[in-house]
Order: C-alpha cells, then sequence, then structure tokens
C-alpha cells in the first residue's frame, strides 16, 4: 500500500491544502489507485517554508512546492512505478547528530536489557581491558571538554586525580541543571540512565575512584528515580560493588539531593552541600580534583559529559575527534525554547551555524515573526543578534560573541521581546540565586537590578549606562565564584547589541517592543473595530468593555499594558504606542 | 557476588531474544508525562489487551520534541513506522483501531522527525 503524507508549511494555504487533497484524491480514483494508496495530512513533515510538501512511503521521496499541476506526474510515476520525480525533490537532511541522546526515547530506561542491547556496559569492558592511562589517552584523542559549560578537558580532569595519591577519591555526577530553560542533563538521566551511570563508572576506574555519587536537584523526581532504579538494578546484577567484571576494580553508587540553590551547580558549592554544610562557594585553590569532598581528590563532571564517554570508549577517541570543528569536538546538546516553532532538545555536531539549529532544525520562529537573537548560556550567558547566526557553534566562537555555550540553554527571541526586559530577567535570576557570601555579586547584582528596572519604567537617566557598566567589570573581576562573575554578561551583551534599545528607554521614554509595561498604552481605534470582542474576552483583568454596536474602549486606569489584546485583534484596531 | 564479562555477552544475548517487532513507544519523561503520556499509556494499554493484540508498549524517554508531546512512536508490520505527536486518549484509540489494526495512518497527528 502506497501513502501520500502531505503537509501545508507556510501554515497559510488552506485553501490551496483542500484543493489539492480534493484533486489527488479524485485523480487517484480515476487511475484505479484509490484503493491501495492511503493519503493523509500530517502534523509535521519536517520541512519548512516550502509550500505544500509531499512525502511518498515505501519510498520515502519528499517533494515541496507542490501545485495542482503536478499530481498527474506523482501518481504517473511514484504512486504507480515507484520512480522519483527529480524536479519536485527535495533531499531533507538530518542536522541533528544522536550520541548523547542515543538511546533516549528509544529505549525503557527502567529496562537492564534495552541497555544492554543498545551496546550497554561495552565501554566499560573496554576501558577495563585498556587500563587507566590508556582511557586517559583515549579521552585526549577525543577532545572532550566539560559540557557543564565551563569546557575544561575532561582528560586533564581524569589526569590530575589519577596522579593524587589518596586512599580514597570521589567522582561526583554534576546533575544539578539550574539555567531557566534548559533541561538537556533531566532528559538523559530520565531517558538512558545507564548511559551516565556507566560513564561515571568509566570515570571511576580510569581516576581511581571508588565511590560514585550522583547529585541531583530535587526537582527532578523522575530523574532521581531512574537513576535509583538503574542502580539498583546493576547491584542486583552484580555489575555495581566488589570485582567489576571480574577486574579488581570496586565501585558504588549513591544519590545526594540537592536542594535547588543554582550556586550548588559550582563545583566547591556542589561539594560544600553534600558534606552537609551551607552552599557557599570558596575559593580555589586547591582545586576539587586534588581536595574536594571530604578533603579527598575529587572528580565533578556533568550528566551531558559522562553520557559520551561509553560512545567514546567504544568508539576509540579518534572517531569522536573528527566530529565538530578544532577545539570542540563531538556534539552538544541545546534545549531550543522561546519563540521557535519546534522547541525541544536538539544534538547537533559543533561547527554547525546557529542558523541552521534554528530554521532547519527548530522550524523557525514562532507565528512567522522577526527574529532578534538568540539567548544562550542561560545567565552566565549573552544574546548573539541575527547577523551573527552563521557564526558556527563552539566554546570559542561563542565566546567572541559575547556570549557562551553554556550547559545548552539556547532561547530564541523575536522582535516582540524587550532587551530590557530579558537582562532584567536574568540578572534578577541571579540575584535571587546569589548565596550573599562576597559583596560584589551581593551589593552589584542588586545595584544592576535596581538600575535595569527604572531603565524600563521609563526613568532611566543618562549616567545609567555608565553605571552598568562598571559594575558589571568590578562584578567579572571581583566575585568569588562563577555565578557573580558571569551574573552581569546577559546586560553587557544586550547593551554591546541593542545600544539604541536602551537609549529608547532612557531619552525618548519609549519602549519598542511594547514590552516594559509603564512606556507603553494601549488604545482601540473605534474605525476598525468590528465589535467582535475578541479582545475584551482575552483581557486578564476586565479593562476593555462595549458592546458590537458601540465597539469596544479599553480603560486605561484598569488596564495593565500585557498586550494580550494587540496580539489577538485580527483587525489591527488595537494600537500601541 | 559479582558477574563476569562472560556473564554480560549471555545477558546481552538472552535480551536479544526477547526483541519484538511490533512495537509502540510512549514518551515518558517529565515533558512526556506533563503533557499525559500517563493516560495515553494506560489508553493504549487497555485496548491491546482488550483486542488481544501481540503489540508491545514501552515506556521510553524523551526523544527531543517536547513541544509536540505526548509522543507515540508505532513500528507495526505492514504500515510505515512513525511518530505521533500530541496525542490524547482519542488518539491513542484511533492508533490501536487505525495504525495498528486497520492499517492505516492516523490523520493530522504525524510528526516526520
Amino acid at each position: 500500500m502506497k501513502r501520500i503524507l502531505i503537509q501545508d508549511t507556510n501554515g497559510n494555504l488552506r485553501k490551496e491544502l483542500k484543493d489539492f487533497m480534493v484533486a489527488l484524491t479524485t485523480q487517484l480514483r480515476d487511475r484505479g489507485m484509490g484503493d491501495v494508496t492511503q493519503v493523509v495530512t500530517v502534523a509535521d513533515i519536517g520541512v519548512y517554508q516550502k509550500g505544500l510538501v509531499a512525502k511518498i512511503f515505501p519510498e520515502g521521496f519528499v517533494y515541496t512546492g507542490l501545485g495542482l499541476g503536478h499530481i498527474a506526474e506523482i501518481i504517473e510515476k511514484t504512486v504507480m512505478n515507484g520512480i522519483k520525480v527529480d524536479a519536485l525533490a527535495f533531499d531533507k537532511k538530518d542536522k541533528q547528530m544522536r550520541i548523547v541522546l542515543r538511546n533516549c526515547g528509544r529505549i525503557d530506561a527502567e529496562s537492564f536489557d534495552d541497555y544492554l542491547l543498545c551496546n550497554g556496559y561495552q565501554g566499560l569492558v573496554k576501558a577495563l581491558e585498556m587500563g587507566q592511562e590508556k582511557v586517559i589517552e583515549e579521552m585526549k584523542k577525543s577532545g572532550l571538554r566539560g559540557r557543564g559549560g565551563a569546557g575544561f578537558p575532561t582528560w586533564m580532569k581524569w589526569n590530575i586525580t589519577r596522579g593524587v595519591t589518596g586512599d580514597i577519591k570521589y567522582i561526583i555526577c554534576n546533575g544539578d541543571e539550574g539555567d531557566p530553560g534548559a533541561y538537556m542533563d533531566r532528559s538523559v538521566l530520565e531517558g538512558d540512565p545507564h548511559s551516565v551511570i556507566e560513564g561515571l563508572m568509566i570515570g571511576g576506574f580510569a581516576t581511581g575512584a571508588s565511590n560514585g555519587i550522583f547529585y541531583i536537584r530535587a526537582e527532578y523526581p523522575l530523574a532521581v528515580e531512574r537513576i535509583q532504579k538503574a542502580i539498583d538494578l546493576c547491584y542486583s546484577k552484580g555489575l555495581l560493588g566488589k570485582n567489576i567484571l571480574g577486574s579488581s576494580f570496586n565501585f558504588d553508587i549513591e544519590i545526594r539531593l540537592g536542594a535547588g540553590a543554582f550556586v550548588c551547580g559550582e563545583e566547591t558549592a556542589l561539594i560544600a552541600s553534600i558534606e552537609g554544610l551551607r552552599g557557599y562557594p570558596r575559593p580555589r585553590p586547591p582545586f576539587p580534583s586534588v581536595k574536594g569532598l571530604w578533603g579527598r581528590p575529587t572528580v565533578i563532571n556533568n550528566v551531558e559529559t559522562l553520557a559520551n564517554i561509553p560512545y567514546i570508549l567504544l568508539h576509540g577517541g579518534e572517531s569522536f575527534g573528527k566530529i565538530g570543528i578544532e577545539g570542540s569536538t563531538g556534539t552538544k546538546v541545546f534545549a531550543l525554547t522561546g519563540k521557535v516553532r519546534n522547541s525541544g532538545l536538539v544534538e547537533v555536531p559543533m561547527g554547525i551555524t546557529l542558523r541552521e539549529i534554528v530554521f532547519d532544525i527548530g522550524g523557525g520562529v514562532l507565528n512567522n515573526r522577526g527574529i532578534k537573537a538568540i539567548q544562550t548560556g542561560g545567565p552566565s550567558g549573552g544574546v548573539i543578534p541575527e547577523q551573527f547566526f552563521d557564526t558556527p557553534v563552539g566554546y570559542e566562537s561563542l565566546q567572541k560573541l559575547g556570549s557562551i555555550m553554556g550547559s545548552g540553554g539556547m532561547i530564541v527571541l523575536d522582535e516582540n521581546d524587550c532587551m530590557i526586559d530579558i537582562s532584567k530577567f536574568y540578572l534578577g535570576f541571579c540575584v535571587d540565586e546569589s548565596c550573599g557570601k562576597c559583596a560584589p555579586c551581593r551589593i552589584g547584582g542588586t545595584q544592576m537590578l535596581a538600575i535595569l528596572t527604572r531603565i524600563s519604567e521609563g526613568k532611566g537617566e543618562a549616567d545609567d549606562l555608565k553605571q552598568l557598566n562598571e559594575i558589571s567589570v568590578a562584578m567579572q573581576k571581583a566575585s568569588l565564584c562563577g555565578l557573580g562573575q558571569t551574573a552581569p554578561n546577559p546586560v553587557v551583551s544586550t547593551m554591546k547589541y541593542f545600544a539604541d534599545e536602551y537609549k529608547a528607554h532612557i531619552f525618548d521614554k519609549k519602549c519598542p517592543s511594547g514590552k516594559c509595561a509603564s512606556l507603553v498604552s494601549y488604545s482601540i481605534l473605534k474605525e476598525k473595530c468590528t465589535g467582535c470582542g475578541m479582545c475584551a474576552r482575552i483581557c486578564p483583568v476586565s479593562a476593555i468593555s462595549g458592546s458590537r454596536a458601540d465597539k469596544y474602549t479599553i480603560d486605561k486606569a484598569k488596564c495593565i499594558s500585557c498586550g494580550q489584546c494587540f496580539d489577538v485583534c485580527k483587525f489591527g484596531a488595537v494600537v500601541r504606542e | 557476588m559479582g558477574i563476569t564479562i562472560q556473564d554480560l555477552d549471555r545477558l546481552k544475548e538472552e535480551a536479544g531474544k526477547k526483541v519484538t517487532t511490533n512495537w509502540i513507544r510512549v514518551g515518558y519523561s517529565t515533558c512526556g508525562v506533563a503533557a499525559g503520556a500517563d493516560v495515553v499509556y494506560k489508553e493504549l494499554v487497555a485496548e491491546v489487551s482488550a483486542r488481544g493484540l501481540v503489540v508491545e508498549i514501552k515506556k521510553c524517554g524523551c526523544v527531543g520534541l517536547c513541544s509536540a508531546e505526548p509522543l507515540v512512536e508505532v513500528n507495526v508490520d505492514g504500515v510505515p513506522h512513525v511518530f505521533y505527536g500530541k496525542v490524547t486518549k482519542d488518539v491513542a484509540h484511533k492508533i490501536i483501531e487505525e495504525h495498528v489494526c486497520q492499517k492505516k495512518l492516523v490523520e493530522n497527528h504525524i510528526y516526520e522527525i
């Protein structure tokens, strides 16, 4: 049986789609193919902005830009004879590459058998055969760098701890994922817990650590549950404990829950938290690799980093090192969110451009609005405006643009997003999450937030930009840990790329995106209003009243300038000033 | 007592014998559960057992298209392997009725990823 899948990929071709479907089914019937062909409309065909698109099974051909004139040829060639119509064919390339997410969604996370069938624990077998030194050598060849954000070479971290003599060593999986909008680690822990456990075991073996700890935030109950089940399974199968797989390697794993403080993702604060102390960072050195948990050498690796490790051992460091670009090898998982059509997780080889991620994989901006920028790296990162979207993704290339790779949050901002509002949000997050130990972060953050709030309320002064700059530098230079050092980044990068928006707020008292409530007001044009009442229905504070005959008006005293009426009006009757 | 490498190979081999060709995977990470994967899973299990079908239904992780959760991946003989997104109880019912039993794809819910 043939199947023809059809979708309108522009989102505004309703009539064309209907006509096409009618003509296609009629002609199929006329040709006597009606009973052996199923025509279905689908929700998403994986191709965007290419008009009517069809995919034909079992051949899997994808045809784009279809019109009524193409039907006869498609039936004649493809449906009846299985031949490709070259003029219409579209080569749909999968730009994703799944290494970390290789098993996510494909296996039952709670099944030991499922993981074994995906070559589970074979990386560990290989590591045990190779010995410590060779494992670290292999990691060096792979060029794998920490995926938690800082990008420190994993092999180097392991090598330092391996070189330190100590009776007890620890390896910790950092599952304290806290960036707003980022949830890659949660997904890996929930979807493929054994791969992280295997990575942790290999790391333990290579560094000489016999104690593994999962530090996962308590807000991830499902992840904690699945990891615990996976650990229990490993113990019951005899894969954890003493003399693993007949070797002299002993390894035990336990879980510690984090209470959700953002700063506890920082290594030294994380260690303090596990020790039962307040989650305060401490100055380094000594680095945890030398003196960490309970004063013992401790390696801390991010979830995504660990999930890469079984793959590297199994396929060799060299082949992993060939993926990506110089200095940034392998893949990166991004949590693509914000104003993007397909929000979700994407895993891409390093070196792919931001444009490919947002438009080819993400399907472009929601509601076909204009794109303004993307935000990467969460509260420690910055914004990247559209003119730099052709930059290849890598640790250094993003840093050059004033942002960072970070743990992998990627938020798409459209023309309705205000940069002052975005900076305020991220800075507000860091102010909330600042532990308060050092003054630059505690006081600097609060002061910057106060200035930004003033600007967004139309009370900005000429001196504000200079002040923001000065406080930023002080925080970056003098804060104790990464949280404070990077907290000004969103402000610095928006000031760099969107200086005009800051000036519009400060000098013209206007918010060009219409986001800052104090700077915009809404009204309804009587001559354009059709009296449909959509605005009145959506208004959350019942500030709009009227009737079909009298048209509608906004009560300015009640209005909170949320802009929902502006978005919902189909007739352009609601105006923003 | 720990297992050996040979034991691991044997376990893998035994697991391989249980693999089935007719299966349905339900996205069951936080994103899926939050979107209603639980109801979908229960409906699929109930329908399959009520009809006495031989289809394995698995709770799996997240494939990445979180905006289309609950996501259900279906692979049964004679029908192309597809993902259904934004599945509700009704759609789950249709997946068994139309896709599994009648071998017809369900309208409007396919996501090609």
